[in-house]
């Protein structure tokens, strides 16, 4: 168990992680619509729950850590901690797929997984932008707790929506396409019909 | 592509620029801890100068750099501001410890106060100072030397690498990106035009093949890596890192007082001898807002 | 002199675990100590399977079961570790830019020492003297985003050559090049090959390239099988290329057409120094005044049709000239050129991703200042280079009904469209399977064909057959000629492959920095020595024997081209 939740950091999970993060950069910076103040409704969400997906958890998180600080690098717009720490938090939980059982590339997607899924985004997003970044920025910026909050949970809010709404279908699509590949015997081009 | 990012891949020449990873990171966590100690504005205006001396002593592109600052004025100064007036303005008498009101609405639900304004002012500089330390950070450094700096600090190598390489691969995957974009943009994904449900659901397939082809590119760069003995030892040395000139031992001795001044201002301002609220204002007197210096 | 073997398999076999039939079999193969080995064959004959069991990616990335003996260097490659191996074998791998892992050449170069924990010291006078080596001492600082797929190729051998290295493997080295720049990179292998303590080895399956300069032996493949091990003039004097699915070079495909005697004569493999003797100089004169029938094709309206047009992506600097062209429905076109050219940005300006700063385009007829890129896509489509850069859906069925469904077309159309779409790429019968369960040669057919459901007339395919081996080619190629000649469809590669210009198209459209260099026929363009060095193009090796011949060759390969028609025609 521990060791689904840790990945192999094998040069394999360095190299996707790192493609991880610069898809996140990429995403972050050219993939996002802008809802409200330090608030997107970016599709880099993603990145984490695949890399999640195909090599665990603390991959998830890392890939995301970095992807954060190499958006903030890219993008123009500053270091902001706050928002980088509850970002790795959530990337933890919405990266637990493979210890829950789902294994996308097996194939292993079902509407149990999908259910799991979503709760645990919810409590990745409650505690992520509901605890962490609040205090955080409060601590760092002496910012009115209230309004941290309210901008944290727009945040919560646009992130769940993203996993949802876009996680979902993603997850379902990958792992049937990458179970008709692993099920296929050698020689693919004998199936040809004519 | 390349012009589009802030960071540059290419090392400049300035006295700065010129500095090792090590040192750079160490100065850009330095410069940060100090920022995150301190409510004074003095103390920001001082910190801020200095980063803003550093950032121009790098003769940068000031468009991109003017274009951040706009960003966050809009962001935090305006709207960030306007959130504290409409949702606790008593802010003002809280975070100074006086409160002055010039303006308020009938029933006295909304009011403004010179503390608040001031408040919120100096709320929006420590984000400036903090954005100018961040600026300062990213025009002096390259990827290479981040992770080089980055592992000098005892941070595991294999997370250094992590970062250089998605610097490398940021490029080809931005050109993914916008040729995938665009491909099924003529197949009648509209990502401009659309709802906003509408339009998550198109990003949907366009994620599809940019997640499906950049992760193909795992197998071909991990066996690269690994025919040239990555991960073979305990550690690695790197090429981009430079070893530590004069330039840098003065720069660390600045760092280290830093440090120290950092120290001492938390244990002694911020603890022993905290001020009774967090923000140190001109005309607050120092019986009640407790800054005595 | 004792010849010392430096690799040695012995009836060695390899299954991968997640494969239920082994990939290589049997294998008795030795090399010995400055050899340079071609290792030949198609796509999935298990050549790159057997590089990793060489370099140690077998077993150390790859599980599977190894029975038999490999020894490298009199070494049992199974007791040693990739680290090791890698002392000794250092591997350049296809994928030029996969392999740059380094953020600068000097980075890139230095990698397996950081690896190994040199002190930064020793590390730069030697990363300076392997740039020397390769040619890239004057771009040590510069950026693989700035480098072409030649000059990265060359940093990744600066990567590996280290002194201790005493074999080195070339994983098809010369997929992602375009022609000058592959023949530089035979030239530098050739040199490397030239100190005797090192032994070469090449995989490709490019036979006509990589003969440009001479190898010793040559092992074609098949089926994770060793075909045959032998020396090129009796590989080109046998039937196995033909039946192996490895295209032979087309100088001696002239030869046999024109039913020269190949197999005395010793200098065959070299196009260079070939000797024709007076008979083969008859017969080769002979079959070049053979009657062929005239291609001609009765041209159609115009379907594009491009304007004075220019276009920058910075204020000033226009990567796109001045260009007029006027393409007619029916027409193949072959769009060449270096990369960086300007060939892929008209691509994106007659799709409307980018519009022109000056002139204009004409798509039917209409100025298409008023599409939209989904409108324009109704009538031109586009088709990626890589299959899996389209690809949504699992099922083939869906994929092609796509972009009908974000068009709202009513539910019998789609069907209707799509069925018709699938019929002419040849996948109705499979339009209920899994994407990924088919071959990347049908996976390009999906691609296709969800591009044919909206009905454009012209179809831009972008190196439609980059990678890929002969057999494949053929199939690829096969389809999109039918779409051409059944359905009427223009066709416009992009391609850097002349093979592929030279027999399917009818019009060579030459870009250099950012205009036109040329607009006329595919041979006209060929026989030309100004526009194949500013392309960065080669002559054909008919070319050559055309020179040799003393004869036009814009007519010879005219002549070549039409009779190559004529037989496949009657096939």
């Amino acid at each position: 168990m521990l060791k689904k939740f840790l990945g192999e950091w094998n040069t394999k999970t360095i190299v996707a992680v790192a493609i991880g993060a610069a898809l996140y950069g990429v995403l972050m910076v050219w993939g996002s619509i802008p809802v409200f103040t330090n608030t997107n409704l970016t599709s880099a969400m993603i990145v984490p729950v695949v890399v999640g997906a195909l090599f665990g958890p603390l991959p998830a998180m890392v890939s995301l850590l970095v992807g954060n600080c190499l958006a903030d690098l890219i993008g123009g717009w500053g270091f902001w901690f706050d928002w980088s720490v509850g970002n790795g938090v959530l990337g933890l939980f919405v990266g637990l797929l493979p210890m829950y059982g789902a294994d996308i590339k097996n194939g292993i997607f079902k509407i149990k997984h999908a259910v799991i899924y979503v709760i645990c985004c919810i409590v990745g997003n409650a505690l992520a932008f509901g605890v962490v970044t609040p205090i955080m920025t409060s601590l760092f910026y002496s910012a009115d707790l209230e309004i941290t909050f309210l901008q944290s949970f727009a945040g919560g809010i646009s992130n769940t929506a993203v996993l949802v709404i876009v996680g979902l279908p993603i997850l379902f699509i990958l792992s049937k396409r990458y179970a008709s590949r692993t099920n296929l015997v050698e020689e693919p081009e004998e199936l040809t019909e004519e | 592509m390349n012009n589009r990012f802030l960071i540059n891949y290419i090392p400049g020449s300035t006295p700065i620029h010129k500095l090792n990873g090590t040192t750079k990171v160490l100065g850009f966590i330095a410069i940060t801890v100090a920022i995150i100690a301190t409510f004074d504005f003095r103390v920001m205006l001082a910190i801020f100068a200095l980063c803003m001396l550093g950032v121009a002593s790098m003769k940068p592109n000031w468009k991109p750099v003017a274009f951040m600052f706009g960003f966050l004025f809009v962001m935090n100064g305006i709207i960030g501001s306007l959130m504290v007036f409409l949702i606790s303005p008593e802010s003002g008498l809280t975070k100074t410890g006086m409160e002055t009101i010039f303006w308020q609405t009938e029933g006295g639900k909304l009011y403004m106060s010179w503390e608040l304004l001031w408040y919120a002012w100096a709320m929006f500089f420590k984000r400036v100072t903090s954005l100018s330390s961040a600026i300062l950070f990213i025009l002096s450094i390259t990827p290479s030397e981040l992770a080089a700096g980055l592992n000098s600090l005892k941070m595991p190598y294999k997370v250094c690498t992590i970062v250089s390489l998605a610097f490398r691969t940021i490029p080809d995957i931005a050109r993914d990106f916008t040729d995938i974009k665009n491909s099924m943009q003529m197949r009648g994904v509209e990502l401009e035009k659309a709802s906003l449900p509408n339009k998550l659901k198109q990003y949907v397939m366009m994620l599809v093949p940019l997640l499906m082809s950049s992760f193909a590119k795992v197998e071909n760069i991990s066996n690269s890596m690994d025919l040239r003995s990555y991960g073979k030892c305990k550690g690695r040395t790197w090429y981009s890192e430079h070893p530590a000139t004069k330039g840098d031992y003065i720069a660390r001795g600045v760092i280290v007082l830093m440090f120290l001044w950092c120290a001492f201002y938390i244990i002694f301002f911020r603890n022993i001898n905290a001020p009774a609220v967090d923000f140190w204002c001109p005309w607050v007197p120092k019986e009640i807002s407790g800054y005595w210096f | 002199m004792e010849r010392k073997p430096i690799i040695e398999f012995k009836d060695f076999s390899f299954k991968y675990k997640i494969q239920s039939k082994a990939t290589l079999h049997d294998i008795n193969l030795t090399i010995y100590e400055g050899e340079k080995v071609l290792i030949l064959g198609p796509s999935g004959c298990g050549k790159s399977t057997l590089m990793s069991c060489i370099n140690g990616l077998i077993p150390f990335s790859n599980e599977g079961t190894i029975t038999g003996s490999c020894k490298v260097n009199g070494r049992e490659t199974k007791n040693l570790s990739i680290f090791e191996l890698s002392k000794e074998v250092g591997t350049v791998l296809q994928d030029s830019d996969a392999q740059f892992v380094g953020l600068s050449v000097g980075e890139d170069i230095a990698f397996s020492m950081e690896n190994e924990m040199v002190p930064r010291k020793e590390m730069i006078p030697e990363v300076e003297k392997l740039a020397g080596t390769v040619g890239m001492q004057d771009f040590i600082d510069a950026l693989p985003f700035d480098l072409s797929g030649g000059q990265k190729q060359k940093v990744a051998l600066a990567g590996v050559i280290s002194d201790k290295v005493n074999i080195l493997m070339f994983d098809e080295p010369l997929a992602a090049l375009d022609p000058k720049m592959g023949l530089a990179t035979i030239e530098l292998i050739d040199q490397v090959s030239k100190d005797k303590t090192k032994t070469v080895i090449i995989i490709e399956h490019r036979l006509e390239d990589v003969l440009y300069r001479p190898v010793d032996r040559i092992i074609l493949m098949g089926e994770g099988k060793i075909i045959a091990d032998t020396t090129p003039i009796e590989l080109l004097n046998s039937d196995l290329l033909k039946q192996s699915g490895v295209r032979e070079p087309l100088y001696i495909t002239a030869m046999k057409y024109a039913g020269c005697d190949i197999s005395k004569n010793k200098t065959i493999c070299d196009i260079e120094n070939l000797e024709l003797s007076d008979d083969d100089k008859e017969k080769l004169m002979a079959f070049f005044h053979e009657e062929t029938p005239e291609i001609k094709k009765e041209p159609g309206e115009e379907v594009i049709r491009l304007e004075n047009v220019s276009f920058g992506y910075e204020h000033g600097k226009n990567v796109v000239k001045d260009v007029d062209i006027a393409i007619k429905k029916g027409e193949r076109v072959a769009v060449v050129g270096k990369n960086g050219a300007g060939k892929s940005t008209m691509a994106k300006l007659i799709t409307g991703i980018h519009r022109p700063g000056k002139g204009h385009i004409y798509i039917g007829g209409k100025d298409y200042k008023k599409f939209t890129v989904k409108e324009i896509g109704e009538q031109v489509g586009y088709v990626m280079q890589m299959p899996n850069q389209m690809i949504v859906k699992d099922i083939i069925k869906d994929e092609v009904e796509l972009a009908l469904r974000l068009r709202n077309i009513s539910e019998e159309e789609i069907t209707e469209r799509s069925s018709n779409a699938l019929k002419a790429c040849g996948l109705y019968s499979m339009r209920k399977w899994p994407v990924d369960s088919i071959s990347y040669g049908q996976k390009k057919r999906v691609t296709v064909a969800s591009i044919m459901a909206l009905g454009p007339d012209t179809i831009i395919l972008d190196e439609p057959t980059a990678g890929q081996d002969y057999r494949h080619y053929t199939d690829i190629i096969k389809f999109i000629n039918r779409l051409n000649s059944e359905y009427g469809k223009t066709i416009i590669f992009i391609t850097h492959d002349m093979h592929l210009a030279i027999e399917n198209t009818d019009r060579a459209i030459v870009f250099a920095d950012g205009e036109i260099i040329a607009d006329e026929s595919v041979y006209s363009v060929l026989s030309n020595d100004e526009i194949i060095d500013k392309a960065n193009l080669k002559q054909t090796s008919l070319y050559r024997l055309a020179k040799k011949m003393d004869i036009s060759p814009e007519k010879f390969i005219e002549h070549f081209i039409r009779y190559e028609r004529m037989v496949k025609s009657g096939e």
